[in-house]
This record gives C-alpha cells, sequence and structure tokens, in this order.
C-alpha cells in the first residue's frame, strides 16, 4: 500500500493523488486505505518514513563491514541525495506540505535529525581514528545534509550541468575541505 | 509599439503577475481562473483570450516566474557594493528566504521545483535560471580573489546548493535565516580565506 502510495504520489503529487488511485494500485479498495491511513498527508508521511527504514537497515548493513571512515562517509554521499535513485519529488512534496502542516514539519525534521546523525557519527568515528581533522561533527553534518539536499533538487530538475556524479564529486569537495582529507580517490 | 499592443501586452503580464500570486498564496493545484481574471482586473474571456487552457496560463506563469525569480535574485543594486566579499555575501542574501518578496518567491520556487519534476518540459526553463545564477555567482567570487586552487565555477555550484539546501530549511521554519546565511557565508569565507566577519566593519 505504501510503494503505491509513493508511486501515486511521485506522479501526480500530493494534491491530485486520489486514494482510489492508491487502492487500485494496491489491489484494495479506498475504505481500507482509509482504514490504515486517516489523509493523504499521512500516506505520504507513512511512504517516506518506510522508504527511509529500508534505506537505514541498508546502510547499517554496509557500514558495518567497512573499516575506513573516509570510506564509510564516500558510501553514504553515494547512496543520499547525489544518488539518481533519491526519491526527490517525494521529499519535495514533503518541504512544500511542511510549509503549512506542522505534523508534516515534524516529520521533516525527524528525518533529517537522523540523517544528520548518521553523518555526525561517522564524522566522530573518523576523528577517533585519525582520518579528519578538527570539524564540529553536527556543524558539518548540517552543511553536508544542505549540500546534498541542493543538489538534489538540481538533480530531480534535470539540470544537464549537475550529474549525480558531479554532485557526488562537488560533495566530496566540500567534505575534503571541511575535514581535511582525500576522499576523491577512495570513490 | 501601438498604444492597442502595449495595453494587450500589460494585460497580458498583469495576468501572470496575478497568476503567479495566486499560485504562490494557494498552491498551484487551486489557482483559479476566475480569481485570477479578478486580480489581474480583466475578464475571464481576457485571460482565455491570451491563455486557451488554464495549462497554458500555468506553464507561462511558471515560465514567468522563474524569469521573475531570476530578476529578483540577480538584482545586486547595479554594482553599488565595491567590496568584492561585501557584494558575494549580499549575493547569498538573494539567494535565501529572506521575509518578503523574497520569502515570497521561494514558496514558489518549491511549487516550481515539484512542478519541474512532473512537467519536464519545464526543465530547460529552470536549467537556464540556473545556469545564470551560477554564472552570476561565480562572478562574484572570482571578483574575491580566490586561491590557485579554489575552482570559481565549482565553488558557485555548492554555494548555490548550500542556499537552495539551507533556504528549504529555512522555510519551514526549523532554523533562523540569520543562522543559515552565517553558514553559507561562513563555507564560502573558508574556502576563499576571507575573514567571515564582514558585519564588524
Amino acid at each position: 500500500m505504501l510503494a503505491a502510495a509513493a508511486e501515486v504520489i511521485r506522479e501526480r503529487g500530493l494534491d491530485r493523488a486520489r486514494v482510489s488511485d492508491v487502492a487500485e494500485r494496491a489491489g484494495t479498495s479506498a475504505p481500507s486505505v482509509l482504514y490504515y491511513f486517516a489523509s493523504k498527508a499521512e500516506l505520504l508521511r507513512e511512504a517516506l518514513v518506510s522508504a527511509e527504514e529500508g534505506y537505514y537497515e541498508q546502510l547499517e548493513r554496509e557500514l558495518i563491514g567497512i573499516e575506513s571512515a573516509r570510506e564509510r562517509l564516500v558510501k553514504i554521499v553515494g547512496g543520499g541525495a547525489a544518488d539518481g535513485d533519491y526519491d526527490a519529488a517525494l521529499w519535495m512534496e514533503l518541504w512544500a506540505k511542511a510549509l503549512s502542516d506542522p505534523e508534516l514539519a515534524a516529520t521533516r525534521a525527524e528525518l533529517d535529525g537522523r540523517w544528520r546523525r548518521t553523518i555526525a557519527e561517522v564524522v566522530r568515528y573518523g576523528q577517533e581514528r585519525g582520518e579528519f581533522g578538527a570539524a564540529e561533527p553536527e556543524g558539518f553534518a548540517l552543511l553536508l545534509g544542505s549540500l546534498l539536499d541542493g543538489l538534489a533538487v538540481q538533480i530531480a530538475l534535470g539540470d544537464a550541468e549537475v550529474t549525480p556524479q558531479r554532485a557526488q564529486e562537488l560533495s566530496f569537495a566540500l567534505a575534503e575541505r571541511e575535514l581535511g582529507c582525500e576522499l576523491r580517490a577512495m570513490a | 509599439m501601438t498604444g492597442v499592443a502595449a495595453t494587450e501586452r500589460g494585460a497580458r503580464e498583469r495576468i501572470l503577475a496575478a497568476a503567479v500570486e495566486r499560485i504562490a498564496s494557494d498552491g498551484i493545484d487551486d489557482m483559479r481562473i476566475a480569481r485570477v481574471a479578478m486580480d489581474a482586473g480583466v475578464s475571464t474571456s481576457l485571460v482565455h483570450y491570451h491563455f486557451e487552457t488554464r495549462e497554458a496560463l500555468l506553464g507561462e506563469a511558471l515560465e514567468y516566474s522563474y524569469e521573475r525569480a531570476g530578476e529578483i535574485r540577480l538584482a545586486d543594486g547595479e554594482g553599488a557594493e565595491t567590496n568584492p566579499p561585501r557584494r558575494l555575501l549580499g549575493m547569498v542574501e538573494q539567494c535565501l528566504p529572506y521575509p518578503g518578496v523574497l520569502r515570497q518567491d521561494w514558496v514558489l520556487w518549491l511549487e516550481l521545483w515539484l512542478r519541474t519534476v512532473r512537467h519536464p518540459e519545464l526543465g530547460p526553463t529552470g536549467a537556464r535560471l540556473y545556469e545564470r545564477m551560477r554564472d552570476w555567482l561565480s562572478e562574484g567570487i572570482e571578483a574575491c580573489g580566490p586561491p590557485p586552487d579554489v575552482d570559481s565555477g565549482e565553488l558557485a555550484d555548492r554555494a548555490l546548493a548550500l542556499c537552495d539546501g539551507f533556504g528549504v530549511r529555512v522555510l519551514i521554519g526549523e532554523m533562523p535565516i540569520e543562522y543559515a546565511r552565517e553558514q553559507v557565508w561562513g563555507y564560502l569565507a573558508r574556502e576563499l580565506n576571507l575573514d567571515a566577519r564582514l558585519d564588524a566593519g
């Protein structure tokens, strides 16, 4: 049901997405969709939260197998917003709706917080191992997270200048500067 | 241009401007032709004369607003600021959702992004605007005399992405605008070996 919701919202936008479309695509009825999700905003929220859960589960599994902090950071940048698969349409929908819906604003802050904590943790880990310089981990996470969001927008807009690969390079360059390390050679 | 043509062109612009305002305040899907006509002070039939369908009006309004957004962002006082770092800081400020016209513009900006993702035919208009902003920022960076290992164009790309990423956060109310400005500017100042405390002087 959430996958169907994500599809419909991606295609039509939240305002034009109809519960009946979601139901049809999920092979169920509108009342049963509404039984689980009180509103369309809730569908958007749950679709994003569940996609994120899947993403972090996979990321955590992958990070455990990587010893180098720099390689971990490369993995995070490569699998995040600078990835062409990143679901920018749903995220932008969340941003736009968060302007008028405090619950969606809270969801967005929560998801962003988790993302920033993930980045900050890797920075701390790298500082302990002597791979990274003395940047403030939370400040760096906010900077990198904001950069990745901005780049994801340009990728989603189909800007020929900003391809996923170029977005990654731009992100690595910022991280190298702020953390005083070499990343591009490892990517 | 004859008087009639000038008036017609004026009406067309007024309709577009009114549509843009409506999109910003009501959202794209709730923009109504009748309401736009009222705001522009014209009849609905004149709106239909200039724009055959609602979709046509929407498409042109979005192009118009991309252009307008570009003009607002790219207006930096006709080079009134001659100190390059100060001018660059001014450019960063233009790219953030300060209360008033910039904030209104930003709300529209978000709608534009969403719309462009679903209607790739708007892509080239958006790309053109980003291109212009990139050149504009890059020139502002170049004027600051960047260190030899800093590529002005690439730094402009990063600065633009940072402004968008931080701008969204400000718009949603996650942080004060001054904080966002400090972060983006702080980063640029580090890259360019500039003193970040321009305000003091």
